[in-house]
């Protein structure tokens, strides 16, 4: 643009200067000299302006370079940013494609639920007895009887930090012999540290392992409690008082060491009496404790689990205490448990010596049971439909064979004992488990041999089927309540069966 | 009798005292967490067995689980890292 100004001012001097000359008549025309210097004098001025110019047009060449470098870089970071929100969106589509891993979805939703630290579980079941009554025991009453029974236990977990739990059960049973309602357990159990748990309260007996693991309905695989743990305890079947805990490794995994150590109110019996019942903390016939009792039990597991020669346990216990305020109970005991595959077994053997008042002999007690199951669970059976072999595989045939031995059975705890199926009025008992009723259970040498079928419909849910047939030793006495001892002499052998479903949730 | 307990009460504190938190169950990092599972999977059909038939992880919530575990540590006497490799795999399956 300047320059075609520049170009258009020359042109219009230049035709100036040829066509002055050509009117020099002209009186009124300035000097041919004065016309040479105003036009040098522009001349000069239009040199200035096209420098002027120039300078102009250069810096607009910077600045237009400066321009165009600067929109290079922005088309350079747009570039970018665009391929970066791409690969971000990809992400976030994965992401949100992707389903929670089961982690981030139970903390959501535990987070949703909120803090949890009570949970209720238990067991409940519903029971058939059938129970044929033979012949008298000691004269009593007999009638065979068959009855249903149901039976609610609740129990309660309550967790409020992650070191202390306080867990109840409460018994409810109801049948022939009315309703009942006791108190099984209730305790606070305290993780001390990693070797130690602090158990107090109201427990089960960690003797052996009958009361504290297999009492429970859908637990033990029949019906019944064995014999020493059953009508004729051998130890108590609870305890009131603090136990110390714990389990280590000691091998190979699967090796492992516990023990159990505790002490307590000490033990109960119907009456002073040779062959009195041993009772429950919570049915205390008559209080004879002066809260002393001591016991320990300590359990081995020898096998390493990686040679997959199944789990053996091997168990010792004690437990001593005073009753009568002056009068000792000793006892000891050995079991062991034993699976592999589809076979499990377990048994226990326990003694117990009790120091009588007023000079009466010594209250010896046995008891024992060993008892074998088998899931069918691998049965095939050729030629048959495989519905039929779906159930079938949900059997679990079971044999038990127990018995105890007492000098002398209280004819008061005889007479007290009348009813059958679920605990509630026999003497002493926690009403946890199932008892047929048959009176030659109450024989001073009582022997049972009880088959039984179990149909699993779940780990927890179980139909039970148990037949029973009693055979009581001769021998032993029948104590009065005055401490009269009259001969057991004839001992009768009943039949029992016995259908329970029950469930443990 | 009273000094017999005492004794033992003071020996187990003494044996037992390892100042280890009990349950560390918060902020497994992934491997930590895919370890303990599968070393909870291999201990779960043994250990779950032993007294009652083992109980699948899915009938229970994560926070059942808290509280059942502690419940069976307790009467099983299981040592804890076990205990604690079991939960981990209940809790996710
Ligand atoms: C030492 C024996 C024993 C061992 C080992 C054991 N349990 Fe139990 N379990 C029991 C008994 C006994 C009950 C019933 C408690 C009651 O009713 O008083 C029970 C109950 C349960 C219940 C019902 C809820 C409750 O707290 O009562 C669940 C679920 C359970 N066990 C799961 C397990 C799992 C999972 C394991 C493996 C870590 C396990 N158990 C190991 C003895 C055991």
């Amino acid at each position: 643009m300047g320059y075609g100004k520049l170009r258009g001012l020359c042109l219009f001097f230049g035709a100036l200067w040829l066509i002055v000359p050509l009117h020099p008549a002209s009186a009124a025309a300035p000097s041919e000299e004065q016309m040479l210097r105003r036009i040098m004098r522009e001349v000069n001025e239009l040199k200035a302006d096209k420098q002027q110019d120039e300078e102009k047009i250069q810096d607009l060449e910077q600045r237009v370079g400066a321009i165009q470098n600067q929109n290079h870089q922005l088309k350079e970071a747009n570039q970018k940013l665009q391929t970066d929100t791409t690969a971000k969106i990809a992400t976030l589509q994965t992401k949100v494609d992707a389903p929670p891993s089961p982690e981030e979805f139970g903390g959501a939703f535990d987070r949703y639920l909120g803090t949890h630290t009570f949970t209720v579980t238990g067991a409940a079941g519903g029971q058939f007895v059938y129970n044929q009554q033979n012949a008298a025991l000691n004269n009593l009453h007999h009638d065979s009887q068959n009855s249903f029974f149901v039976d609610w236990e609740p129990m309660i977990l309550y967790r409020p930090t992650d070191w202390i739990l306080f867990q109840g059960v409460i018994s409810t049973g109801f049948g022939s012999t009315g309703t009942g309602v006791d108190l099984s357990t209730a305790d606070f159990q305290i993780l001390a540290n990693k070797y130690l748990t602090v158990v107090a309260g109201l427990f089960d007996q960690p003797f052996g392992d009958w009361y504290e693991t297999q009492s429970p309905m859908w637990v033990n695989r029949f019906v019944t409690a064995p014999l020493p743990f059953g009508v004729e305890s051998v130890v108590p079947p609870g305890e009131i008082g603090v136990q110390l805990r714990g389990g280590m490794q000691f091998g190979a995994l699967g090796q492992d060491f516990d023990y159990t150590v505790w002490g307590g109110n000490g033990p109960n019996y119907s009456s002073t009496v040779l062959g009195a019942a041993v009772s429950s903390p919570t049915s205390v016939a008559s209080s004879q404790s002066s809260g002393k009792s001591i016991g320990a039990r300590f359990r081995v597991y020898p096998l390493p689990l990686e040679k997959e020669w199944g789990r053996l346990e091997l168990g010792a216990s004690t437990y001593n205490g005073e009753w009568n305020n002056r009068d000792w109970l000793t006892s000891w005991g050995v079991d062991f448990n034993y699976f592999i595959d589809n076979l499990q077994t377990r048994g226990e053997w326990l003694e117990a010596y009790r120091q009588m008042p007023n000079g009466q002999t010594s209250d010896n007690r046995q008891g024992w049971y060993v008892q074998a199951g088998y899931f069918l669970g691998g049965l095939n059976v050729p030629y048959i439909p495989d519905q039929l072999n779906g159930y079938l595989q949900r059997l679990e045939p079971l044999v038990r064979y127990s018995g105890v031995n007492q000098r002398g059975v209280s004819t008061d705890d005889l007479a007290a004992a009348t009813g059958i199926g679920l605990g509630g009025t026999q003497v002493g008992l926690v009403p946890d488990f199932g008892i047929n009723g048959s009176p030659a259970t109450y024989a001073p040498h009582a022997r049972e041999v009880a088959l039984g079928l179990d149909y699993w419909f779940a780990p927890s849910i179980v139909w039970q089927n148990e037949f029973d047939i009693e055979l009581p030793r001769a021998g032993g006495v029948f104590v009065s309540p005055t401490g009269v001892e009259t001969p057991a002499g004839a001992t009768p052998n009943d039949r029992a069966f016995l259908s329970q479903f029950t469930v443990g949730f | 009798m009273k000094r017999i307990l005492a004794a033992i009460v003071l020996a187990t504190l003494a044996i037992g005292y390892a100042g280890v938190p009990v349950s560390a169950q918060e902020n497994l990092s992934a491997a930590e967490h895919r370890r303990l599972f599968r070393e909870g999977a291999k201990l779960w059909p043994v250990y779950c067995n032993t007294c009652h038939n083992a109980r699948p992880g899915s009938e229970k919530a994560p926070y059942e689980w808290d509280q059942i575990m502690m419940h069976m540590r307790t009467l099983g006497n299981i040592p804890p890292d076990d205990a604690n490799a079991i939960l981990v795999y209940l809790k996710s399956r």
